[in-house]
């Protein structure tokens, strides 16, 4: 396994070097001087305002300095002065595209302080909009993918197989994105009725839609031949760096928050296969992300059939005080993993929140990654890695 | 100018605005699926969402909190736009600063930086809305005085009252 | 279910293969454990302990052991890293930013108490690594000196600390000796003030009174009571 990848490193090398050499015959002696290159920080290949300011050398990258901030809201200081219902509704901000995601880690965090236990249906539901919020934010993943890479049919697509997942969100909690649904104790409401069938049905639409981008997008030779071997990024790099999600996977490291770790949400009682792939370059990564979303689908089919009857909010005082400690809590969200350091000491509201995103690691690698790249592929490697600007920039 | 004339001049114009999507933070995703979406499809209101550069652009949609370090970068698109322009902004994040009201790195509102004629309130407000601002802006481009700007007094002077999406009628 | 495309195979195997040889721990119980090992790794630099059992595991260590306890839990097996950061333990001097500027400011706490496995500082930095063979993570604390707030880098233990502790610096004022290139990360350069410290004020709240001191409305069937709590619902 090992052995394949360095065997991609050198092949990858090896296709620069022969590049360099060919361009050296015919420049042998025009003096050149290195070109600095600024993407962003709007630019429709970013996922929103990254800058990326690169040194070139003619078409390589000698040097790549992402420089995040542009989206910088202060999240962390603004968790200090509001109550915990309150940045309940913040945090669904941070990564605007699975939102309910978003909120799990922290009402889990404040439950563990608590020490308070939600009833099992509120567990259950919380990990089906867990899921949906993935197959969500998943499946712009894959229209944009195309987009960045010249195609720009499947974001039609992904758009209008996204509206069915959001009108199943607003058609429970009311909000499109940003369902803020999920309460300290529970859920705010319970299912409306016919909700687990029309669920059923768009979940064979969505695992429609992922047959087809996988014929459409995966199978074309254009595409293969634009991520295979691009970016690659071994499995002991990605864990010193602290990817996660889909990215870690796709270096063939076998780690999934759902399975590995002892979690309120019902991910026990349902079987799911960890996708992995050991090449660790732009493709593999796409690819565990497409088979992802299809797992999620079945997931989600599963924890239909199961729901407990019962009630969905424990009894919590109405002025929620959480007891003094500190507590981590993180989830295999669909960005990767993102958890929640909550200190508090007493008070209406947390003490200190410490946010660990997963685009923030997943983008710190990206100095790293890009030493020696063309420059078509610095967007190929983007697109691949999968960031959101609110995750990265909190 | 003659009154004939004039009301031609603004029908072209409201129905063949060019917009540029200033996408931001989570109010672009909903502006995405208000112009690129085959269900909220904005082109039946004559609105063509893509164009290549700002300089040919006649609206821009600000969607998204405006951060103190990225406001000289919108004030700069701003500027790269000719007349006549519009700008649209969209959620409570661009109007106003939003849930970051009181964070020390935001810019509480876009009004700050640049003249803004619609104000569409939501977070995220849904695309139905923003396609609302737009229908609202183009009956205002309908009622517009073409002297104004032929004086020479440019887009800062023309706004006076901004439209509020959900505020009332426009005249 | 997946189709397979007639053009190409995949590059390689696609199914997962994991490493099966875990290295022994030595005392009983996963997380004692790793303290164990740990305090036979830096001796006196660990300071203090917490283990909740099948919970989590915290540890406090010196300020000169910082850097060696990150080497030596990554030798021990935790290899993936999660993330780095620092607290501020000084109670907020403005409180939640919802004093009413005409009333006599309240009374507020001002002492200094820190959490999990205590400190003796203002400042405390923190991290998390998790060891994804053994399913477990570990958090490390360890105090920042008052008069100088600097503390060895990660950077040559785990590349990924790089970026945190620029984010560290730029939030809290802490230095990280051996870092190769401490700017800001999140803020402008010419941005005054370290946002993150609990004397950093949120000039919003201060220049103009919280909207919520006034005017609360009770839930319906709730008597009419002044309550200036300001939460509302």
């Amino acid at each position: 396994m090992v052995s394949d990848v360095t065997d991609l490193i050198d092949r990858q090398k090896l296709s620069y070097i022969a590049a360099q050499a060919a361009d050296a015959r015919l420049n042998v002696e025009l003096e050149t001087e290195g070109m600095t290159l600024n993407i962003g920080p709007q630019h429709p290949a970013t996922h929103g305002t990254l800058r990326i300011i690169a040194r070139l050398d003619g078409e390589q990258v000698i040097w790549a300095d992402p420089s995040a901030g542009y989206m910088h809201r202060g999240y962390e200081k603004l968790t200090e002065v509001r109550t915990y219902p309150q940045v309940n509704t913040l945090i669904n901000r941070i990564d605007w595209l699975g939102s309910f995601a978003n909120e799990v880690p922290f009402i889990l965090a404040a439950e563990q302080l608590m020490d308070i236990e939600a009833p099992a249906r509120a567990q259950w539901i919380r990990a089906i909009f867990f899921e949906l919020s993935r197959i969500a934010n998943v499946s712009l993943f894959l229209g944009d993918l195309g987009v960045q890479l010249g195609a720009i049919t499947p974001v039609f697509m992904a758009f209008r197989d996204r509206e069915y997942v959001l009108n199943l969100i607003e058609s429970a909690t009311g909000g499109r994105f940003h369902p803020n649904f999920d309460r300290i104790g529970g859920l705010k409401d319970d299912l409306p009725k016919g909700w687990i069938d029309e669920t059923k049905q768009v979940m064979k639409k969505l695992r429609n839609f992922c047959d087809e981008i996988e014929t459409l997008l995966f199978g074309n030779e254009i595409f293969q031949s634009r991520t295979r071997g691009i970016g690659v990024i071994p499995a002991n790099v990605a864990q010193s760096y602290g990817l996660s999600g889909a990215n870690l996977r796709a270096s063939g490291v076998d780690w999934d928050l759902r399975r590995d770790q002892k979690i309120a949400l019902p991910y026990d009682k349902v079987d799911f296969k960890v996708w992995t792939h050991p090449d660790g370059d732009a493709f593999a990564r796409c690819w565990v992300r497409l088979q992802e979303t299809r797992e999620a689908t079945l997931i989600v089919d599963q924890l239909l059939d199961g729901i407990p009857s019962g009630p969905v909010m424990a009894k919590v005082p109405r002025i929620i005080k959480v007891p003094e400690g500190e507590a981590y809590v993180s989830t295999e969200n669909p960005l990767g993993e993102m958890g929640y350091y909550v200190v508090s000491q007493g008070d209406l509201g947390p003490f200190r929140v410490r946010i660990r995103t997963a685009s923030f690691n997943n983008i710190s690698i990206v100095p790293w990654v890009l030493r020696g790249v063309f420059v078509p592929d610095i967007i190929t490697i983007l697109a691949s890695l999968y960031f959101i600007l609110g995750d990265i920039d909190k | 100018m003659p009154k004939p004339l004039t009301s031609l001049f603004n029908l072209g114009r409201s129905y063949s605005l060019w917009v540029y999507q200033w996408g931001l933070a989570c109010c672009a995703i909903e502006m995405g699926a208000a112009f690129g979406s085959p269900r909220y499809d904005v082109m039946r209101l004559g609105v063509i969402p893509l164009p290549a550069s700002p300089r040919q652009a006649d609206l821009v949609v600000i969607s998204g909190t405006v951060t103190d370090k990225m406001a000289p970068a919108i004030l700069r698109l701003y500027e790269q736009m000719p007349e006549p322009k519009y700008v649209i902004s969209m959620g409570s994040c661009a109007n106003c600063g939003g849930p970051y009201w009181d964070s020390y790195s935001v810019t509480k509102g876009v009004d700050q930086i640049i003249p803004v004629d619609v104000y569409v309130p939501g977070c995220p407000p849904r695309p139905e809305a923003l396609l609302e601002g737009v229908v609202l802006l183009q009956q205002r481009i309908k009622n517009e005085d073409m002297g104004a700007r032929w004086r020479g007094e440019g887009h800062k002077a023309i706004v006076r009252d901004p439209i509020v999406v959900g505020g009332g009628p426009v005249e | 279910m997946t189709r397979s495309w007639s053009a190409v195979a995949p590059l390689s195997d696609t199914t997962a293969t994991t490493e099966t040889d875990v290295p022994a721990l030595p005392g009983d119980g996963l997380r004692e454990g790793i303290v164990a090992q740990l305090r036979s790794d830096i001796g006196a630099g660990l300071v203090d302990t917490l283990v909740k059992p099948g919970v989590d595991v915290w540890a406090r260590v010196a300020t000169e052991s910082w850097r060696d306890a990150g080497l030596a839990l990554r030798e021990s097996g935790f290899h993936y890293f999660c993330f780095l950061s620092a607290i501020d333990w000084l109670p907020s001097p403005f409180g939640r930013g919802e004093d009413d500027p005409s009333a006599p400011p309240p009374e507020r706490r001002t002492e200094i108490v820190q959490g999990y496995t205590g400190g003796s500082t203002r400042f405390q930095v923190f991290a998390r690594l998790t060891d994804i063979q053994r399913h477990v993570g570990i958090t490390i604390k360890a105090d920042v000196p008052d008069d100088e707030q600097v503390v060895d880098s990660w950077t040559s233990v785990f590349a990924g600390a790089d970026w945190h502790e620029r984010e560290t610096h730029e939030m809290f004022g802490i230095s990280f000796r051996g870092h190769p290139d401490l700017r800001n990360m999140y803020l402008p350069t010419d941005f005054e003030g370290h946002p993150l410290r609990k004397d950093f004020p949120l000039l919003a709240r201060i220049v103009k009174p919280w909207p919520g001191i006034v005017d609360v409305e009770p839930l319906p069937g709730e008597p009419e009571e002044a309550d200036t709590e300001g939460n509302g619902e």
